[in-house]
């Protein structure tokens, strides 16, 4: 549980911070996917942007996390 | 840096006792805390903020204005409202100095009387407070409820805690359909709701707001203050000796200890803290304000509330708790020195720097023309001959009525003797539009010099209540 919070709770400030950024600077409707203009609607490209930027950052805290671990710890728990 | 052996010092690295590496986790197995309700000066301070937050938040998003709803980021077609303001994605600009002003005035309360965001107006507090008041009415103060956990399920505990937990699922349910109204217009949203015609993302938004008002508000309290917020991890930086915080009184207060009423306490050796606990009973965040000025501390002055309560049936000085600093409580300051120590060189700057950003924005919102134009050369043709001998450059010009009202402009271009547009001196545009028009501009080759030759576009709004001055160049061909 405290795992999961110190993932997900920091990326989840951040990932606002950066849609907030990204999207005041990017119209979503200007933007392409693999080639193709994308054709969503602006609330869902906004909220696919959020859960992407969210799992982009959670995996940055995942790393965070894996790394600061004292080493008695990933002994013990492998 | 080469030294001689001679010039170099050794400084030897001697351990000091055993080896001592403690790892603490910030992290512990909440023990759940059951704050004791308040009246008193404070309190009544936090409610009237309750009060004042939330007509504000649930209120704005109903309040119309020029037939639109007054407080509105539309994102999805891109417009923010503020009342009169309506605000482009070319603004953001003021959306980033509004930050700016928001994190300063943060800084500046802070450095003045500490956490008084944290206490009074934050929404975990708000919303903490009112999501509390709904468990007090449903289950009693803090003796009952904690009576109520221990014991076994019966209907009167199924009852309570069913009342409970419907009201708040009720109030968390608004708070969310309220913030997704902030973001799509609220009449339209509302609406959808009741015909069920919601669109699968604004329910996915809907429901994951209201979910987390009532986790934030009911289940997780003060731990979303002590563990995931990060203003509190930094809220000791803006800090000095002369911050106002809330203080134990030390020297005053200790040797705690009960006595009987109407007596001495330094007859018996002891101070004015009669060691009720009170003050802890009624702290939010479950510390005890007596170990002195600790991060978990939202500055809510409960226990400020609460001890002045016990000094008054003591018949002691109130005060015991009270809102001092650092330096008047080792120097004996009284209100006049704090008062003094107020300005010193960190309150300055910070005030400096947030009236320097504000007049900026003020500038910046004062000055804002609702007509915006940029002028494009048509590439193809640099300049040509026309009939009568004249040149012809052509210029695109992307004209953008930001202003809420169908507009007339009227275009003129200056600088070349005898210089004049082709085309149609006005043109026409809706109201919050922009579209692209081609002008064609005519000026004979003897009023300028060969090559580039500086012009401006003046457009004026025929309401006379915008205009916009572009520069160009008109090429004359040798």
């Amino acid at each position: 549980m405290q795992k999961w919070m110190w993932i997900l709770w920091p990326s989840f400030i951040i990932a606002g911070v950066a849609e907030g950024i990204f999207f005041s600077l990017v119209n979503p409707q200007e933007l392409y996917f693999l080639g193709d203009p994308v054709h969503y609607s602006a609330i869902a490209t906004y909220s696919i942007g959020f859960l992407a930027f969210w799992m982009v950052c959670a995996c940055s805290s995942f790393l965070t996390w894996s790394l600061q671990r004292p080493a008695g710890e990933v002994n013990a728990r492998g | 840096m080469n030294l001689s052996p001679q010039q170099q010092k050794i400084i030897e690295i001697v351990p000091q006792g055993a080896p001592s590496i403690v790892e603490e986790s910030l992290f512990e197995v909440r023990k759940k805390i059951y704050p004791r309700a308040v009246t008193g000066l404070f309190a009544r301070w936090r409610w009237g903020m309750v009060i004042f937050t939330q007509l504000l938040f649930y209120g704005l998003c109903w309040v119309p204005w020029n037939d639109r709803q007054a407080v509105l980021f539309n994102i999805v077609e891109r417009k923010f409202y503020l009342f009169g303001l309506v605000l482009w994605p070319q603004d953001v600009f003021y959306l980033a100095i509004l930050l700016i002003i928001s994190a300063f005035s943060l800084f500046l309360f802070t450095a003045v009387a500490g956490r008084l965001w944290c206490g009074f107006a934050c929404p975990q507090t708000v919303y903490t407070e009112v999501f509390l008041w709904i468990e007090r009415v449903f289950e009693g103060d803090r003796g009952a409820r904690m009576k109520l956990d221990s014991g076994d399920m019966s209907q009167v505990k199924l009852l309570r805690k069913g009342g409970k937990v419907l009201t708040w699922a009720l109030l968390a349910a608004w708070t969310g359909f309220t913030f997704v109204g902030y973001f799509t217009p609220i009449h339209e949203l509302w609406g959808e709701v009741w015909n069920f015609r919601l669109g699968p993302w604004e329910s996915f938004w809907l429901c994951f707001y209201s979910a987390f008002t009532y986790l934030n508000a009911g289940h997780m309290r003060e731990q979303v203050c002590k563990y995931m917020c990060p203003y509190a991890r930094f809220q000791g930086v803006m800090f000095d000796p002369d911050t106002l915080v809330i203080t134990y009184d030390t020297e005053r207060g200790d040797p705690r200890g009960s006595r009987k009423k109407g007596i001495d306490p330094r007859s018996e050796g002891k101070g004015d803290c009669v060691d009720c606990q009170i003050c802890v009973q009624v702290c939010p965040t479950g510390i005890d304000i007596r170990d002195g000025l600790q991060y978990e501390c939202i500055g809510c002055a409960a226990c400020i509330d609460a001890c002045d309560q016990v000094m008054e049936k003591m018949n002691y000085p109130k005060g015991l708790i009270r809102y001092s600093t650092e330096n008047a409580l080792s120097q004996h300051w009284g209100w006049r020195e704090i008062l003094r120590h107020v300005v010193r060189p960190r309150v300055l700057i910070y005030m400096g720097i947030l009236s320097i950003v504000v007049s900026a924005f003020l500038f910046g919102l004062l000055t804002k023309s609702s007509l915006q134009v940029n002028v494009i050369r048509d590439r193809g043709i640099m300049g040509r001959e026309v009939e009568g001998g004249l040149i012809e450059n052509v210029f695109r010009l992307q004209v953008m009525n930001v202003s809420e009202h169908y507009q007339f402009y009227a275009v003129k271009v200056e600088g070349l003797p005898g210089i004049k547009l082709a085309s149609d001196h006005v043109i026409e545009l809706p109201a919050e539009s922009s579209r692209v028009f081609t002008f064609e501009v005519r000026a004979d080759p003897e009023s300028g010099k060969p090559g580039s030759n500086p012009i401006s576009f003046e457009i004026e709004s025929l309401l006379g209540d915008a205009e916009a001055h572009e520069k160009a160049t008109f090429f004359i061909p040798r």
